[in-house]
């Protein structure tokens, strides 16, 4: 994405900063890649003339990510915010802090199948039921638009492991609930509406948006809803095609850098190789890996960097394991249409991450550029050097090797090594964010946050429903008998637990699965709270997240409100939140 | 052939998506004593915390015939630990006190040997709730009826497996024929006997006539709350008789014996 706190001024610049001129590895590859995208976004409006519309995309101006953008929201930064399938007055780190930035902005829009805490926070969360914050001061106008269900829409999952799985739309979603897919595509063909006859400079964008997957009537003639788009044209212009003739890519090394392809990310092309073939809907499992269940991106690869389940000499390490190996008798065909000996080949299917005819025993060339440069034993292509690293000189803001740090907050100072937290750590000191001491005696106890299987992130999913809602149907906190013991705190009645952010109230769960450590002498507790619960549902209870602070990681700014400092006493919280 | 589960408790996770799946096949509501009604809401909310463990239930109900057990067991310093998870339900008991209680037939085994209750049939005269020795059937208040599991009468005559055990993520409870179930729990009781195990044990092939759903136990049967040694009432009834008879015979042996003592009275009163 470009980036205005890059060197990305100019298409050339971006180019330059990105890949290098003399880029080793498939990174070679970038220019076609770039080009392709911002062809797939501006579509006939994207030329060469005009670097294919880069100057009119928009530029990433800062960090984006979730604590940062509530902080701006806090500093009045931000003017408008979109909610699908997310409830950050739960699931966000100090709950309190992100709510009271909900409302500074002038307008919000909510999409999910209940009344969320989100959507709801202005009417009935902690701060306005206990008389902190008054309704009427809250000047945000909040829109709540019912969302369909999986079941109701066609579309694909891609979980954690690339794989991306297609599901089919079994019914139409009730009343006025549709798709997220259907909002977003509406609100733009809306938008370019109003900015069509723009004469400005800066509107250049929205009015030549490629904004065009209305459905085939095949697809929606079964429905009711007929202005669903395509989740199939969508899918396809991800996957990438020729823009003249609009025949879908089976292959990323099918991209042009001269804007005779268009696709919307390239580690997606193969999904759809051909016209009305759709690899996300191959359902043939098979004990191991199963290469040909759903499509696995880049090109159906499993597993990464596959080359090396072969050895040296391109043999498996292992008969039984066999994966991809190199066969040197096999035929295959050089890119001039040559007739060559020698294939790397996968008989189960699985998509071989190396470059298809680089025999094990090649030498890469000393002045080779992008892929010419690795050798036949350079697995690892995405690295510059093709290799394996055991840990990582460049790309991580902290590193190169782990060490141990405490959490942020902890009780005890860090015995292994002198430096106490991640020093490059994302921390706020702004009011709304206090943070504890290190052994701060007014919170010696540590407290674990998780989830349940019972229940889904912050229960939008789970909590509605009665089956699920008595599962695990209030807040709790597990505990030790010692720590129970010396606080008074029985077994299933309340208790309450502190921090500098917030209070909570919870049932105790005494188990002895809770134990108290000692720590360079000091007894240290741990209590366990799962935080799946809000204040509407089924399954209700305080929220956990008012306990905990804003603190992220430095590399991609994912929270640290799995651990931190806070104080335990028997009974009920009294007053907010 | 009987149909049955095999349920390896060694490798349940307790992640009772058993119960949750059987409620949804059966079209079970949440079970109404959980919920309550609250101000301001216009749904009921879910205030059924136990505090044991994470056992969401406590038992079988009308409405819960799946129920997992948490069994958390620590010694003081907690170098023993252990914590054991059992998907409890209905065993269809090949000697079901349930159906032998019935006054009116409406419990009834069918050709692949679950036992029913005809919910037309049902008079809801309770008689088999203390019949059964596992606590296992349950009347409703809305239907006036008893409930229990059916062994999803309408899926294993359909050629499906159980709900519960097609949800179970681990394997741990497996549908299928009774002796073919045996076979397996047999293979798994061995190899955990060899990895040292050794209060594992089935549980089932004996008690109450033997049960079409029999379990793997890690420990005493005691330990997961079953009973040792069930015994169906019906199956006292020949001693019940027997007392009976010897008690009746005694009484009337009593009887005589008195008369004939105030016989023998009367013939001193007349005596002068």
């Amino acid at each position: 994405m470009p980036d205005a706190r890059k060197n990305h001024d100019t298409f050339k610049d971006f180019i330059l900063t990105e890949a290098g001129p003399l880029a080793t590895s498939y990174w070679g590859n970038y220019p076609k890649f770039a080009v392709s995208y911002f062809k797939a976004q501006f579509g006939d409006a994207g030329t060469k003339e005009n670097n294919y519309g880069y100057d009119y995309h928009p530029k990433i101006t800062g960090d984006h990510s979730h604590l940062p953008m509530f902080v701006d929201m806090m500093n009045g930064k931000i003017k408008g915010f979109f909610v699908m399938g997310q409830n950050p007055a739960v699931g966000g780190q100090n709950a309190r802090f992100q709510r009271k930035a909900l409302a500074k902005l002038d307008w919000m829009v909510v999409r999910d199948y209940f009344e969320t805490e989100t959507s709801a926070f202005w009417r009935n969360s902690p701060e306005v039921t206990e008389g902190e914050v008054k309704p009427s001061d809250i000047k945000t106008e909040v829109f709540f638009l019912p969302a369909a269900m999986v079941s109701e829409m066609e579309g694909s999952f891609t979980n954690t492991q690339r794989l991306l799985q297609q599901h089919e739309k079994a019914t139409d979603p009730p009343d006025d609930a549709r798709s997220d897919s259907w909002f977003t595509y509406q609100l733009g063909k809306q938008l370019k509406q109003m900015y069509a006859d723009s004469p400005k400079d800066h509107d250049w964008a929205i009015r030549n948006l490629f904004w065009s997957y209305d459905p085939e009537p095949a697809e929606v003639a079964n429905f009711r809803i007929k202005d669903e788009p395509s989740a199939y044209k969508v899918l396809k212009e991800i996957n990438g095609y020729t823009w003249a003739d609009k025949k879908p890519l089976p292959s990323f090394a099918n991209l042009k850098e001269d804007g005779t392809t268009v696709c919307g990310a390239w580690i997606y092309t193969g999904v759809i190789p051909e016209e009305g073939v759709n690899k996300a809907n191959n359902r043939q499992g098979d004990n191991w890996i199963s290469p040909n269940w759903g499509f696995a991106w880049p090109a159906n690869r499993h597993i990464m960097y596959n080359r090396a389940s072969a050895d040296l000499q391109g043999k498996p390490w292992s008969e039984k394991k066999k994966l991809i190996y190199w066969d040197p008798n096999a035929e295959s065909k050089d890119p001039s249409g040559k007739t060559i000996r020698g294939k790397w080949v996968s008989p189960a299917g699985e998509g071989i991450d190396f470059q298809p005819t680089k025999a094990p025993n090649f030498r890469g060339k000393d002045n080779g550029i992008g892929f010419d440069w690795l050798s036949g034993n350079d697995a690892f292509i995405m690295r510059a050097d093709g290799k394996a690293w055991l840990f990582a000189p460049a790309g991580l803001v902290d590193g190169p090797l782990p060490t141990h740090y405490e959490p942020y907050e902890s009780p005890v100072a860090n015995l292994m090594y002198k430096q106490q937290s991640n020093p490059v750590a994302k921390t706020w000191k702004i009011p709304g964010n206090p943070y504890h001491e290190v052994a701060d005696p007014k919170y010696p106890i540590v407290v674990s946050t998780y989830r349940l299987t019972e229940h889904h992130l912050t229960g939008v999913m789970t909590r509605w429903l009665p089956w699920l809602a008595e599962l695990m149907p209030e807040l709790f906190c597990e505990i030790s008998p010692e720590l129970a013991a010396e606080k008074g705190i029985t077994n299933a009645e309340y208790m309450t637990i502190e921090t500098a952010r917030g209070k909570v109230q919870a049932k105790a769960l005494v188990t002895r699965r809770m134990r108290p450590f000692l720590i360079n002498g000091k007894t240290v507790h741990e209590i366990g709270l799962p935080w799946h619960w809000g204040w509407q549902a089924r399954a209700k209870g305080d929220v956990v997240n008012n306990l905990s602070a804003l603190v992220a990681d430095p590399n991609v700014s994912i929270h640290e409100g799995k651990v931190f400092t806070c104080n335990v006493r028997a009974g009920k919280r009294g007053g907010v939140a | 052939m009987a149909k049955g589960m095999f349920v390896d408790t060694s490798i349940c996770t307790g992640c009772k998506a058993c119960q949750v799946a059987c409620k949804e096949w059966n079209e079970l509501p949440g079970e109404p004593s959980h919920f309550h009604n609250v101000p301001d809401r216009p749904y009921p909310v879910a205030f059924n915390f136990t505090g044991n463990s994470y056992d969401n239930t406590g038992q079988l109900s009308a409405t819960d015939w799946r129920h997992v057990r948490f069994i958390e067991q620590f010694n003081e310093s907690r170098t023993e630990a252990r914590w054991f998870f059992s998907s409890d339900s209905c065993k269809h008991c090949k000697d079901a006190g349930c159906l032998n209680a019935c006054p009116v037939k409406a419990i009834v085994r069918t050709d692949m040997g679950n036992v029913n209750v005809q919910q037309d049939v049902c008079i809801g005269c309770k008689y088999c709730i203390p019949s059964c020795p596992y606590g296992v059937i349950s009347f409703s208040e809305q239907t006036g009826t008893v409930h229990k599991c059916t062994l999803c009468n309408d899926r294993i005559h359909n050629g499906l497996g159980t709900a519960c055990a097609k949800a179970c993520p681990t394997g741990s409870i497996s549908f299928g024929e009774v002796e073919e179930l045996k076979k397996n729990a047999d293979k798994r009781l061995a190899q955990l006997k060899g990895l040292g195990f050794l209060k594992a044990n089935i549980y089932g092939y004996s008690e109450a006539g033997g049960l079409n759903v029999f379990y793997l136990f890690m420990d005493d049967p005691a330990v997961y709350g079953q009973p040792i040694n069930p015994v169906v009432p019906q199956r006292r009834l020949f001693r019940s008789a027997a007392i009976t008879v010897v008690t009746a015979i005694a009484i009337a042996a009593a009887a005589i014996m008195s008369f004939r003592e105030r016989g023998m009275q009367k013939n001193k009163e007349v005596k002068p």
